[in-house]
């Protein structure tokens, strides 16, 4: 994470990644059909729309995991038709998944040290010997490690193994991973689900805080409508892989088109 | 041996000459961002000389009051001492109080400062300070949060203290200035305020001088032999007179180091790490600990099991008689030791228990059962009594002289008396000044010749010579038939089962004793996963008949033991019901030190106390619940009532 | 009665009674174990970091010990002296055509496949295994060669010392392999523990799409892992072809791993080892103690046998990895 920033409100700036006319494709099912919008810094972008619209996708395209068939994706200036995995990490994309994906077998220390893996610079053979830099270096990756423990309160699990932490608090250990990162953009895959009324106060109050303290840019896929209107800036809805409405959240609130996809109304 | 409140009468004084004597020597531990932290008593008298000065600079001067809000943290602590140098009072208030409770306390208080641990306690403070037009500063100790506030009335400590440094180190007369303000200060003024939580009524401040509070922590500082190598754990409330006695006042007497857990739930990890010589407990503690031993146990190995039950007996047969120095006969010392590598040893360890050389338990009664099973594994528990009147210790259990129903006899120094009604009268050497601003209640509280009267009843147990609690005064009642009712007593005792968590009992003026249970959901939710029993929600699992049934043993077995008592016979138990949700402090139920109150919950469950009552076989309750984030909601269930058998007292008499 | 006797009481009986002897055949089972252990070793890394079961890892061995003798003898004829130079030179050729077959490897066959479920990456190896048969053969020739032990300065001969009335010989080729499997298992171990390739390793093998969010290269990491399987192929090349001969079936030696897999787990690196000795040590005293009253051959079915029953009681072997479910 950068150093918090001192310019308090006027936060949202330039346009820091943009999705143009992306397609794609299963087999024959099209999952994302010509979607076009843009994130930009600073801002908590919601991504919404019914079961099956095609949000984790997108998620999975701007991120590297899914290429697709047609379409640019531009992130920090650079335009590229397909990014990989390992270019969206390094370029400062982080993530959490919607069924949580943390290397179950480690602690959750561990999980969110792995986060600062590519932030690790040292030569192999100083490594092997654990001498020198490579320790000045571990214990650099250690203290801000804590520093985001602190931040998300899960001081007492941090030696526990993540399988066997409740969903609320595997969630927490996903986010304290991406956040380790110092990512400049942050996806979200339903970060509210499976919580009760108090985990989701919790985690909204986490979020904003990254937003604010952090200046991290958030895109964020949620149900929870009361979620997305008090968190988000800005909201981007789809339906069946296609776009139907973009815009601020009351904007979006009163489109008739949104209104009808949640109903379920045939168009 | 000289006291040492002669020589060094107020804390500040104290600061000094640990620093002094011990200088180099760990004063305080604090775990932050997974590591433990270490100050000597030099650094720290250097760190709460600058913050002195630099809270002097706000404006801070003699007489003032200043709040302390927050859990244990260094700096906290060291703001007492630092407003302490400048002859102010230190009032420290609960972390978790809510808005209103800290509104009162700082009115009362009249504070014009306050000293906070985090944007939490800042919060709660400016949402009522329209009611406090006095508050000038608040100064915190962790930034996070706290950033983008407006900080026309607010510092961080680390900023008062740098601020303080700097001034000292241009200007050398503010250090002589300094000294001068320590040695002001005299031994009678007053040190701190503490409020107590009422049981009753609303909070008393009670003023605590140094001389005195001193003088008391001396007393038993000797009395349990701790020294500058000490370590203790605080993870008790700061603002509770048992945390500023035993590890503040202690502390800064003997020159031992106190430590700071990371939080609240790192605490028992944190208790592992320090290894603590001294350490106290609750009651309800230490229940929970053993609880929790006993359900992992549950779920080991078979051997593992048949292991640990058969050297617990072993502890049982002569764990005790060796802590208490008794003779044992040479297999037991053997068959013990073996307990102690594979049992024992093992399990203090993991408890954090391995190098206490004594622990204390007090504030409610202690199970006999729970008692000796801490002593016989080799934990030197003892009990005291006391309250913040008398700055903590009125009785306290010499080493050797150790039993689990009585309170031990007067401490160093204190004289009891007991009234002709039974309550107990106490003066001693660490006793109060008076009540904050209230000389009424100080009068009421005091007899004409300067006792305090402790608004319990007890009395000394002829065998033991010790004390003997029964039951807060005003409490003890009586059946229509005359039957003497002290309903803790019987609520102690129903609490000793695991598997109730609270009770509390009915009966005064009444026909007959009844009472409403709580169930401990780890035990209950435990057995409840063993035995296949599903469950949706603590109300569901509270309203089971299968629980029910469990508790039924249990109150009869309470039954039994009462009818043992010629005096108790007539009040046990005819009826109980288990209550649909847990008794809270957020909803009034309880004090902040977790103790019912009585009155209160007679008034919100009456619904239920009339059908046990009348002979209703269940009723219809609905309450009001504040959840953690301060909205109300509403509860309601139909709980069951059961009726008990009662054991002929005659009966009892013929089987023994 | 007399069975009972035979089968419980009279082999231990001759155990003490000829200590000398029992020495011997555990000094052996010791040895046959390090050699199983380090077959199952490659085994493991690849299953460990990339969640498949490499067939080919018998082939491997093969080819890398193929490999190592052809460009010692392609060195010789080129003019190098023969001796240990060309030895060494070998084998840091050989070293580095594992290499090569790790990139080709991952690219080819690994890259392609990478959402594919685990059995169509198996069968891949089946694919690769034949290839390698195939490559081998074309390149190497199908006749049986001699390992280069002297040349690379590995000891020949037997070191004998007398105990309890007989004496026991050890090879001295057998009490290299079992240093070199020591050593080449403590670096493994360490690697993992302390780099960060290593822990890297460890997180791509816990979680694939965790591994790829969190920036860490799935590729670089097959090429790494798929490069010490080779190197322990090798090595295992190398040992077992000293003590007889390098040929193509040199590969039915690694159907000895699956039940050391099975004992120690598939992705426990000491599991490898203590599953190589039970069934090695095993082995051998079955087959000399109870050998004659079930007839010969114990040899060739008690590694199955006690795979069998783990199986069938412990299925996640000694030092696998238990699942850890939240229910």
């Amino acid at each position: 994470m950068r150093a918090p920033d001192d310019k308090p409100k006027s936060r949202i700036g330039d346009v820091l990644l943009a999705v143009e006319d992306v397609s794609l494709a299963f087999g024959g099912v099209k999952a994302i059909n010509g979607v076009s919008f843009d994130i930009r810094q600073g801002e908590i972008r919601a991504i919404i729309g019914p079961n099956g619209a095609g949000k984790t996708s997108m998620l999975n395209v701007i991120n590297g995991f899914y290429h697709p068939q047609q379409g640019r994706i531009t992130f920090k200036g650079r335009t590229r038709s397909r990014m990989r995995p390992y270019e969206a990490a390094s370029g400062g994309i982080a993530r959490t998944f919607q069924n949580v994906a943390l290397f179950r077998g480690m602690s959750a220390l561990d999980n969110i040290m792995a986060g600062r893996t590519l932030k690790m610079n040292v030569n192999f053979f100083w490594q092997l010997f654990r001498r020198g830099p490579a320790m000045r270096e571990e214990i650099e990756h250690r203290r801000f490690v804590e520093e985001i423990i602190d931040f998300l309160k899960i001081q007492d699990i941090r030696r526990t193994p993540v399988g066997r932490l409740p969903y609320g608090l595997q969630k927490r250990v996903e986010l304290g991973r991406a956040l380790a990162m110092e990512p400049e953009l942050l996806l979200l895959d339903e970060p509210m689900a499976g919580m009760n009324l108090e985990e989701k106060e919790d985690m909204s109050r986490y979020i904003l805080d990254v937003n604010e303290y952090y200046g991290t840019t958030i895109a964020l896929i949620e149900h929870d409508m009361g979620v997305v209107m008090d968190l988000s800036d800005r909201v981007v809805v789809l339906d069946h892989g296609e776009k139907i409405a973009d815009g601020t959240p009351d904007e979006v609130k009163r489109n008739q088109a949104v209104i009808d996809a949640y109903l379920g109304v045939a168009h | 041996m000289v006291n040492t409140a002669v020589v060094h009468d107020t804390f500040p004084k104290l600061l000094e000459r640990n620093a002094r004597d011990f200088g180099a020597r760990p004063s305080m531990r604090h775990k932050d961002l997974g590591i433990w932290q270490s100050w000597t008593w030099s650094e720290v008298r250097d760190i709460v000389r600058a913050y002195a000065v630099g809270l002097s600079r706000l404006g801070v001067k003699r007489g003032d009051t200043v709040a302390i809000v927050g859990s244990n943290r260094p700096k906290l602590y060291w703001s007492i001492v630092a407003v302490q140098m400048l002859g102010a009072v230190p009032v420290p208030v609960y972390a978790d109080a809510v808005a209103d409770e800290l509104a009162f306390v700082l009115k009362h208080a009249d504070v014009r400062f306050a000293a906070v641990e985090d944007q939490e306690q800042v919060d709660k403070i400016q949402s009522v300070m329209d009611r406090l037009p006095n508050l000038e500063w608040l100064v915190y100790d962790e930034p996070r949060g706290l950033r983008d506030y407006d900080h026309a009335r607010l510092r961080s400590m680390e900023d008062v203290i740098a601020d303080g440094r700097k001034a000292l180190a241009a200007d050398a007369k503010l250090g002589a200035w300094l000294d001068g303000e320590i040695a002001a200060t005299k031994g009678s003024d007053p040190s701190i305020i503490l409020y107590t939580s009422g049981t009753t009524g609303t909070s008393k401040g009670v003023v605590l001088s140094g001389e005195r509070s001193i003088a008391a922590a001396t007393d038993t500082v000797n009395f349990d032999h701790l020294d500058e190598n000490d370590v203790a754990l605080a993870y008790l409330p700061l603002a509770w007179v048992g945390d500023h006695y035993l590890n503040f006042a202690q502390g800064m007497v003997a020159g031992f180091c106190m430590a700071c857990p990371e939080n609240a739930e790192t605490a028992m990890a944190d208790l592992r790490e320090i290894g603590p010589t001294f350490y106290f407990a609750p009651p309800r503690t230490l229940e929970a600990l053993l609880t929790r031993v006993m359900i992992r146990m549950e779920d080991a190995s078979a051997i593992k099991r048949k292991l640990f039950h058969y050297f617990i007996g072993v502890a049982r047969q002569y764990g005790e008689r060796i802590l208490n120095g008794q003779s044992v006969p040479l297999t037991g010392r053997i068959l013990y030791g073996v307990g102690n590598l594979l049992v024992y040893g093992p399990l203090k360890n993991v408890l954090g228990f391995s190098r206490v050389r004594t622990a204390y338990t007090a504030g409610e009664a202690i199970g006999p059962d729970l008692f000796a099973f801490y002593r016989s594994i080799g934990l030197n528990l003892k009990q005291l009594y006391g309250q913040t009147e008398a700055f903590l210790y009125v009785t306290c259990q010499p080493d050797g002289a150790i039993y689990s129903d009585t309170v031990g006899p007067a401490a160093p120094h204190v004289d009891i008396r007991i009234a002709d009604n039974g309550e107990v009268l106490f003066k001693s050497p660490g006793m109060f000044t008076g009540y904050f601003r209230d000389e009424a209640k100080t009068a009421e509280v005091l007899t004409p010749d300067g006792y305090v009267k402790t608004g319990d009843a007890g009395f000394f147990d002829e065998k033991t010579g010790q004390l003997k609690i029964i039951d807060r005064a005003k409490d003890v009642g009586k059946l229509k038939d005359g039957t003497l009712f002290a309903p803790k007593y019987i609520e102690n005792k129903l609490k000793f089962f695991p598997n109730i968590r609270e009770a509390v009992a009915y009966g005064d003026g009444r026909d007959f004793v009844t009472v409403m249970l709580n169930i401990d959901l780890t035990a209950v939710g435990s057995w409840a996963e063993r035995n296949n029993v599903a469950y949706a929600s603590y109300q569901e699992l509270a309203g089971h008949p299968l629980v029910y049934d469990m508790l039924e043993k249990n109150v009869a077995e309470v039954n039994r033991s009462l009818a043992a008592d010629k005096m108790m016979a007539g009040a046990q138990i005819k009826r109980f019901l288990i209550l649909h949700k847990e008794l809270d402090a957020d909803d009034g139920e309880l004090t902040r030190t977790q103790k019912v109150r009585r009155g209160f919950v007679a008034e919100r469950y009456a619904p239920l106390i009339t059908a046990l009552y009348d002979g209703s076989d269940a009723a219809d309750i609905s309450t009001e619940v504040t959840f953690e984030d301060g909205r109300k909601g509403v509860i309601s269930a139909r709980v069951k009532i059961r009726d008990m058998k009662v054991v002929p007292a005659a009966a009892m008499e013929k089987a023994a | 009665m007399d069975l009972l006797y035979k089968i419980f009481i009279d082999p231990f009986m001759q155990m003490g009674g000829a200590p000398d002897l029992l020495v011997q055949t555990l000094w052996e089972g010791l040895v046959s174990g390090m050699l199983y252990a380090l077959i199952a070793l490659g085994f493991v890394l690849i299953f460990k970091a990339s969640g498949v079961f490499n067939f080919a890892q018998g082939i491997m061995v093969v080819f890398a010990a193929l490999t190592l003798v052809g460009v010692y003898d392609l060195l010789r004829s080129a003019g190098v002296t023969p001796g240990w130079l060309a030895a060494y030179l070998a084998l840091a050729i050989a070293l580095g055509v594992m290499g090569i077959l790790a990139f080709a490897v991952e690219r080819v066959v690994l890259r392609p496949l990478v959402n594919q479920p685990d059995i169509i990456l198996f069968m891949a190896t089946f694919g690769l295994t034949y290839f390698l048969i195939g490559f081998g053969e074309f390149v190497f020739g199908g006749n049986p060669k001699r390992m280069i032990a002297g040349e690379l300065n590995l000891p020949s001969g037997a070191v004998e010392f007398k105990m309890a009335g007989g004496f026991v010989a050890m090879q001295k080729i057998d009490i290299a392999a079992v240093l070199i499997v020591s050593v080449m298992v403590a670096g493994l171990s360490f690697f993992f523990q302390r780099t960060r390739i290593g822990r890297a390793l460890r997180a791509v093998a816990d979680s694939h799409k965790a591994a790829l969010s969190v920036g860490i290269s799935l590729e670089q990491i097959w090429v790494v892992v798929w490069f010490a399987a080779g190197i322990v192929a090798l090595t295992t090349g190398i040992m077992w072809g000293a003590r007889s001969e390098v040929s193509f079936s040199l590969q039915i030696i690694a159907l000895k791993a699956l039940p050391v897999l099975i004992l120690g787990g598939f992705t426990s690196i000491p599991g490898a080892i203590v599953g190589g000795l039970i069934i090695g040590i095993g082995e051998k005293l079955g087959e000399f103690y109870w050998g004659p009253l079930l007839g010969s051959g114990i040899e060739s079915w008690l590694a199955y046998f006690i795979a069998l029953l783990f199986l069938l009681f412990r299925p996640q072997g000694l030092f696998g990895e238990k699942i850890i479910e939240r229910i």
